[in-house]
């Protein structure tokens, strides 16, 4: 008699429960863990991208802080913080110090006029004076007017300068433009160190100016005047009608960069116009933005460094406008119109002077440019003339303006792949069908690993090969390379033919079953002999250049690394793909099928074209859609074989850019945060989801068919 | 015609097995063109020297000819060298305008440290100044030329380790010693001695290494003077027997494998391409290896198996067809700025703002691989998992085991080849993937290796070289595409050896694996 129930016997059994517990929890927190983990891959890509699509906004981030000072008088502004504010007065008299207490005058212009406009530009400070005279004050590195080094120019004869714009972020290359209280516009202008500053008076009156580069704008009830300030003279570039006749335009401002002019009228619409280069009109119209509400525009604040701008309306809104993406936010001015305002340097935020004092405005616009529009849409850039689709990243700082429109890399992306399908689909497919139908058993389980070796292949070597062999190589034998399509086909269909024909002793020498082996000569010898002939056949149809030809009569230009090279390489790459699924789709329809059709007298090719392949077709379609899943998420293939140029056209022989080269490409240069960065983010989650929606598909089908196969083949 | 009607199959059989037979040709052509290019690159191939009509002469070896279209006449391209006495190193020639061509056997083929190969005579030697005359027979001059190169080898290899072994070290340790606080003075005397007297070692060398060059003399009669320490290895094509090229051939290949980069990656080796693949393959394989078996285990042996889990193993299975580009930015974003960065701040907040692990390294691109291949790996064990009969597990439970029991004793075990070969299908395709690792951490040139005799031994954070990573930069950022290409050529055929080696490895696996736990016959 054996006792179970020891207490040594029990602490073991105890401890083994106990191990097994802990292990199954150790196991099931690392499984569920690991799965976590990869699948977080996805939402990890969801939430940087997130904070591109979070709206604007514009918030007051303080209360109003009243000035110890008289706020109707302050002409000018300079914010360093909410303990340290400059204050020109109109008197010209600069205060210092903190807005609410301690406020100490530091310096006077010393001037007798009243100071009624200014415009300043980061080098420079201008003020226009009541009775035509300006003021210029050259401003430090730290952006501080040096009050001392002012300098006094004649502008208009006695009328006060009710306008003022300046440009010129240089101390000796400078333009300023000022209309006067009867609407007389009159520019001065120094060109360069030897140059003296000359002033011009221009015979057009005008309502309101802008000034962006050397082009001078005015504003005249509905009317647009365009003058280039280029040469040492003035001249006109022409006028053109920017509102319709019933509105007036009430407000206007050129962005950063000088290219992008913002129009504000009177019915509360705004519109941005670009500068052309070419003959035509010297403004071109971009869509209208979404208006503010009726209210006439009454003022428009271009920010600093961002292509961005504050518009104000008449009845107090206020709304923040991005040059591609229109408006962003809109809501109601803090504290009525402002007497002055300052940007932080940033464009983070910007400081408001209103009736009840100085607020302090946070903007939040970090990825303003980025709207879902403006990713797929044409959009009018600056430098163009239409509306295109374009992804160009800029180099130039915030003079050059970035085009972030995910089309073309969407496209190349689409065109890539399927030319990858062109090719792969019927080499994968004919080879699948010939491998489950005709194709020895013997013969087979040798084949299929070596396709697997195939899809082994490192994409990286298969792009080194297509980018410096065989792009070099098609390009001088282009005309070879394109009778091929036609060739291969052909002689395969001649091998059919003659081998009908051959004895019986040597048919039975080369059986179907094999053919995929003794076939192999055959096309090496087609291949030969299209690349040997092609030189004389390209001579004697196009005239010897194939290239040329091409281009003059298709239009069609040829880049060495183009659609095709990719389509061929990346063919190559998917066709084990395609097969090994589309096989497995084939060889699992239950044989009594494809068995029973051969019995009432079909071919073998009947049976597989009306039996087996409708049966297998959503197998096969599984297949074609992994393939076409790997395809668009293939990098190195696609980096190596294409001259990555973001083009959108339909031409085969013209490079492209994918989405996932151009990550390669782009990322590790991308600044962390930046809308470049999460743009490419935006395009890696794209690609994963593409994928894993294509791939989730197919998988599905496939559980599906297997189940229906279980069922035929249990049903016979 | 009549014979195929009967048939009732028509052409369309004969185009299914011709796209057979074209797949298959057009991988055999990859794989013969790698192989031929990439072994014949190191194959050292006759010089010959060619007048020209005009009367001019060259020496070169001959690359390729080409026809361009519409241009009837055959360009042929010799590979000339002597960069620093005509400033170029290709020559296309119209196969026309040669008059002759003569493979003269005292032809020599210098491969120097700069300015790439030398074609041409020798003339004279020079030691230490003063000119030895060379015995008239060239095979004489030959071997004197031989003697000394083999001397200035040795020499050059003393210097090799003096400055790696002895120099190196110092260096660091003295670095270390004033870059620390407290101030040991006779440490540092002992130290800068010891430092001083290398150095002194290192300038005996070098100035043993100056004492000879060679006066050299192009086929044109262009005179140069050849520093012998910048020789690394000079033959006479021409003058080579079989046995001799076959040896030629396989130093060359050997120094190929165990040499670093040259002059921009256009010459040497790929030695820390190599290590740097099988390092990041191997840490990779560290850590995919047990979280892979652990999540197949959970999956299949303790999750209780219903529609979620259905869910779940589609799910893991797509993750496998997800481009791997994009775990290429999981990693960037995830481990390198997030991960790294967090780091940093923690612990290499001195080094900042020049990052430590907030940048690519090695750990990081292991992980990011490592996660790409998860899929693979679960994958396959869950696989071998399912293949297990269910006896077995019924088996040991009634035996009285516990499950862990079962599963330590009785399934694991069986399973071990399933989750070898998801292993090896998982390296198989880390070392192929590039795309991820141009984003985690790779770097072109990085001949410092990530393994070394400096503590922490293993630097997780260094940056690593990548064969497939090499062969990119070497073929499309760098400059001169034709000298690179057969660099390139053998670069890639390693990979792909590698690569099907692990296949053909996992594929036998798994084929006497199914042979051994055929599941049995209902």
């Amino acid at each position: 008699m054996i006792d179970h129930s020891t207490p040594a016997l029990g602490l073991r059994r105890r401890l083994r429960q106990s191990r097994d517990r802990l292990a199954t929890l150790l196991i099931s927190a690392g499984g569920i863990g690991v799965i976590a983990a990869v699948l977080a891959i996805g939402v990890f890509l969801a939430l940087e991208v997130a904070p591109l699509f979070t709206s604007a906004s514009v918030d007051a981030e303080t209360s109003p802080l009243a000035l110890n000072r008289e706020q109707d008088e302050v002409a000018w502004m300079q914010v360093d913080g909410p303990a340290q504010i400059t204050l020109l007065d109109s008197h010209g008299t600069v205060w210092q110090g903190s807005p609410s207490q301690t406020l100490a005058p530091v310096a006077r212009l010393g001037q007798e006029q009243a100071i009624v406009s200014t415009a300043h530009t980061s080098r420079w400070l201008a003020l226009g004076l009541s009775q035509g005279e300006v003021i210029l004050v050259p401003r430090g590195d730290d952006a501080r007017p040096r009050w001392s080094q002012a300098s006094r120019y004649a502008l208009f004869a006695g009328q006060p300068v009710d306008e003022l714009v300046m440009q010129g972020n240089d101390d000796e290359r400078w333009l300023l433009a000022g209309r006067s209280d009867t609407d007389d516009v009159a520019i001065i202008m120094k060109r360069g160190a030897t140059d003296t500053a000359r002033r011009h008076a221009l015979a057009e009156r005008a309502s309101h100016l802008a000034l962006g580069g050397d082009r001078l704008v005015l504003a005249d009830d509905s009317q647009l005047s365009v003058w280039s300030l280029a040469a040492s003279e003035p001249r006109s570039l022409g006028q053109l009608t920017a509102v319709s006749a019933d509105r007036q335009i009430t407000a206007m401002t050129y962005l950063v960069g000088g290219e992008t002019l913002l129009v504000g009228d009177s019915g509360g619409g705004i519109r941005r116009w670009l500068n052309t280069h070419g003959e035509a009109a010297p403004l071109v119209a971009a869509e209208p933005y979404r208006g503010m509400d009726n209210a006439p525009v009454i003022g428009l604040l271009a920010f600093p460094e961002r292509r961005l701008a504050l518009a104000i309306g008449a009845d107090g809104g206020l709304a923040l406008y991005q040059a591609l993406a229109g408006q962003r936010w809109r809501g109601k001015t803090p504290d009525g119109l402002p007497r002055a305002v300052d940007f932080t340097a940033d464009g983070r935020a910007l400081w408001w002077l209103g009736d009840m004092g100085l607020t302090r405005l946070a903007i939040t616009a970090e990825h303003a440019e980025v709207s879902w529009e403006t990713l797929w849409t044409p959009v009018l850039y600056e430098g163009h003339d239409e509306a295109l689709h374009r992804w160009q990243v800029a180099t130039g700082g915030v003079e050059s303006e970035t085009r972030f429109g995910l089309a073309p890399l969407a496209w190349g992306t689409l065109k890539a792949a399927a030319w990858a399908l062109v090719f792969a689909i019927p080499l994968a497919l004919g080879a699948a069908v010939h491998s489950a139908v005709y194709m020895s058993a013997h013969l087979r389980t040798r084949i299929k690993p070596t396709l697997e070796l195939m899809e082994a292949l490192p994409g990286v070597v298969i792009g080194f090969v297509a980018g410096l062999v065989l792009a070099p190589y098609v390009e001088r034998h282009l005309a070879g390379a394109l009778a091929l399509a036609v060739i291969l086909p052909l002689g395969m269909l001649l091998a059919g033919a003659l081998w009908a024909r051959l004895p019986h002793g040597l048919r039975a020498r080369l059986p179907l079953g094999w053919a995929g082996i003794w076939l192999m000569p055959w096309l090496a010898l087609l291949v030969w002999l299209a690349m040997y002939s092609a030189p004389s056949l390209e001579a004697l149809v196009f005239g010897g250049d194939l290239r040329a030809w091409l281009e003059t009569r298709l239009g069609l230009d040829y880049a060495s690394r183009n659609a095709m090279i990719v389509g061929l390489a990346m063919g190559f790459a998917v066709v084990p793909t395609i097969y090994a699924l589309a096989e497995d789709a084939l060889a699992g329809v239950p044989r009594s099928l494809g068995e029973g059709a051969q019995a009432l007298g079909a071919t073998r090719w009947q049976a597989l074209w009306r039996v087996l392949l409708p049966a297998a077709s959503p197998g096969i379609f599984s297949a074609v859609m992994i393939g076409a899943g790997r395809a668009v998420g293939e990098t190195m293939i696609v980096l190596m074989a294409t001259g990555n140029t973001a083009l959108m056209s339909w031409n085969p022989f013209e490079g492209l850019r994918s989405a996932a080269a151009n990550l390669a490409i782009e990322l590790p240069e991308a600044a962390v945060g930046s809308t470049h960065y999460r743009l490419l983010f935006l395009s890696a989650l794209l690609l994963f989801v593409f994928t894993f929606c294509v791939n989730t598909l197919a998988e599905v089908v496939r559980l599906r068919l297997k189940r229906r196969y279980r069922h035929l083949g249990s049903g016979t | 015609m009549t014979s195929w009607r009967r048939q009732g199959e028509g052409g369309w059989p004969w185009l299914a097995a011709g796209s057979v037979a074209l797949s298959l040709l057009a991988l055999l052509a990859l794989l013969v063109l790698l192989g031929s290019r990439g072994l014949a690159h190191f194959w050292p191939a006759p010089v010959e020297v060619v007048t020209l009509e005009s009367g001019e002469r060259f020496a070169g070896q001959r690359v390729r000819q080409e026809r361009i279209a519409g241009d009837p006449q055959v360009d042929v391209l010799y590979r000339t060298g002597n960069r620093d006495l005509d400033g170029s190193y290709w020559r296309w020639v119209g196969a026309g305008a040669i008059d002759t061509r003569r493979y003269p056997d005292d032809l020599l083929v210098l491969e120097r440290e700069h300015w790439g190969e030398f074609l041409g005579r020798l003339v004279a030697l020079r030691a230490a100044g003063d000119a030895v005359p060379l015995p008239a027979a060239s095979d004489e001059a030959w071997h004197v030329l031989r003697e000394r190169l083999t001397r200035v080898e040795a020499l050059r290899e003393q210097r090799r380790q003096l400055s790696e072994d002895v120099i190196a070290p110092l260096a660091r340790r003295l670095a270390a010693l004033r870059s620390s606080e407290a101030l040991d003075p006779a440490r540092q005397q002992t130290l800068t001695e010891q430092w001083e007297a290398a150095r002194q070692r290192l300038d005996a060398l070098d100035t043993a290494l100056a004492r000879d060059a060679l006066i050299l003399e192009s086929v044109d009669g262009q005179r140069l003077e050849q520093p012998l320490a910048g020789v690394l290895a000079a033959w006479r094509p021409n003058a080579m027997s079989w046995v001799d090229r076959l040896l030629h051939w396989g130093r060359g290949v050997g120094r190929f494998l165990s040499e670093g980069p040259r002059a921009g990656s256009l010459e040497g080796g790929v030695w820390p391409a190599i290590f740097g693949t099988v390092m990041m393959v191997l840490l990779m394989s560290l850590i995919v290896t047990p979280f892979g078996v652990l999540a197949a285990v959970y999956l299949n042996e303790v999750a209780r198996q219903g529609p979620l889990i259905r869910l779940v193993r589609i799910a893991v299975r797509n993750l496998a067809g997800v481009p791997s580009i994009v775990y290429g930015v999981f990693g960037l974003g995830v481990f390198v700025y997030g991960i790294g960065g967090q780091l940093d701040s923690w612990f290499f907040s001195e080094r900042l703002p020049s990052p430590t692990f907030g940048t690519g390294g090695l750990l990081w691109a292991s992980l990011t691989l490592a996660l790409l291949t998860l899929p693979v790996v679960i994958v396959a064990t869950e696989e071998g998992l399912a293949r297990i009969p269910d006896q077995q597990r019924e088996g040991a439970l009634a035996l009285g085991a516990t499950r862990y029991e079962m599963l330590r004793r009785v399934v694991l075990p069986m399973a071990v080849p399933a989750m070898l070969t998801g292993v090896i299908l998982a390296v198989a395709r880390a070392a192929g993937e590039v795309a991820p690792l141009m984003l985690v951490g790779v770097a072109r040139l990085a001949p410092q290796l990530p393994l070394d005799g400096e503590f922490p031994f293993l630097h997780l954070d260094s940056k690593f070289m990548h064969l497939g990573y090499h062969i990119y930069n070497i073929g499309f950022q760098g400059g001169d595409v034709e000298r690179a290409l057969p660099l390139v050529y053998a670069s890639a055929l390693l990979l792909v050896v590698v690569i099907v080696v692990l296949n053909l490895t996992a594929i036998f696996l798994r084929h006497h694996l199914r042979a051994r736990h055929r599941a049995p016959e209902r």
